[in-house]
């Protein structure tokens, strides 16, 4: 039978009582608290470089021999030339799609200017033009990177005053980026 | 104090795997750098970095699952050009316990995953890939990718 507890029996600041479970639960939660996950950081880098690629439908054109009263303005017998055009550039850089002749045609000693022969385009950024032997003229102009195609029909102004033969000129495309 | 001693000694006999066993969790990257090469998108439809090692190691799971997933903190960034992150895909040896799959910004992907532990030091070996294509910008893109090994 227990009496009352003398007054210089007091207890601790804390109840023994009360330690022990809470020193537990601090154990426990110690315990439950290891890590569950490692990470690891890996870095992506990726270099895109400029790059251009260019391709025609047809590498060669034809303008068949036709009276110029009855057909002023012939087609070439291809048709429409479809023209693939990719190209990188920089943010909103501009692309530039060019065709210059390399002489005028020519037929032995026989020549006729470049400039008799035009084309109408089709395709966005795409622009009619008419050919020089001197300057390279503007197919098409696009802004930024991608990938367009277009098409261009070419003509050849016919007149009476050609010498007869077969006349022949080299056209040079230059698809640049800047 | 009496009263509790038996009490105190069950707890400690009781087999708590967080005190029996604890889990231990290892991954780590070689290279932690992965770079792609440009080239014509026409040619090269794939760009291929060369193979990333990852070692992993799992101690301290009995039979619980574990995974491993990889996030990007973003999309590949190049001043203001960016190239969606989806674009990047891995292919992963071996399988399984590895996967294939494709990065997101969002959403955690699995790479690997098991049960049980890994001991000793297990090693895959990750290639990842990207989507070449004409509509990106020139520069030098970057961005980062976080790989977490966890378990329950």
């Amino acid at each position: 039978m227990r009496g009352p507890r003398p007054a210089h029996a007091a207890g601790p600041a804390f109840p023994m009582r009360l330690t022990v479970p809470v020193l537990l639960l601090i154990v426990l939660v110690a315990a439950g608290s290891a890590p569950a996950a490692q990470t690891s950081n890996a870095t992506l880098n990726a270099s895109i470089n400029s790059a251009a690629r260019l391709s025609l439908s047809s590498a060669a054109l034809t303008f068949p021999d036709a009276d110029p009263d009855t057909s002023p303005s012939i087609q070439a017998a291809q048709g429409p030339i479809t023209v693939t055009a990719k190209a990188r550039t920089s943010p909103n850089g501009t692309v530039t799609l060019t065709v210059r002749a390399t002489d005028e045609l020519r037929s032995g000693l026989n020549t006729i200017p470049a400039s008799n022969i035009t084309w109408v385009a089709s395709g966005a950024g795409f622009t009619n033009g008419t050919l020089s032997a001197t300057t390279a003229q503007p197919i098409a102009t696009w802004s930024g990177s991608g990938e367009r195609t277009g098409a261009h029909t070419f003509f050849f102004r016919n007149l009476w005053s050609y010498a007869t033969g077969t006349y022949t000129l080299t056209m040079v495309y230059t698809l640049s980026a800047a | 104090m009496r009263r509790l001693t038996p009490l105190l000694a069950f707890l400690f006999l009781l087999p708590s795997p967080a005190l029996a066993q604890k889990l231990e969790l290892a991954v780590s990257l070689s290279p932690a750098i992965i770079t792609f090469s440009s080239g014509d998108p026409d040619t090269v439809p794939l760009l291929t970095a060369p193979p990333l090692q990852l070692t992993y190691r799992i101690r301290g799971n009995g039979n619980s699952p574990w995974s491993l997933t990889v996030l990007a903190a973003g999309d590949l960034i190049a001043g203001a050009s960016r190239i969606d992150i989806s674009n990047v895909t891995w292919v992963a040896t071996p399988a399984p316990p590895f996967q294939n799959g494709t990065l997101s910004k969002t959403v955690p992907q699995r790479i690997a995953s098991g049960t049980g532990n890994v001991n000793p030091d297990s090693i895959g070996s990750i290639s990842f890939r990207l989507a070449n294509s004409w509509t990106y910008d020139l520069g030098s893109y970057t961005q980062t990718i976080l790989f977490t090994l966890s378990a329950p």
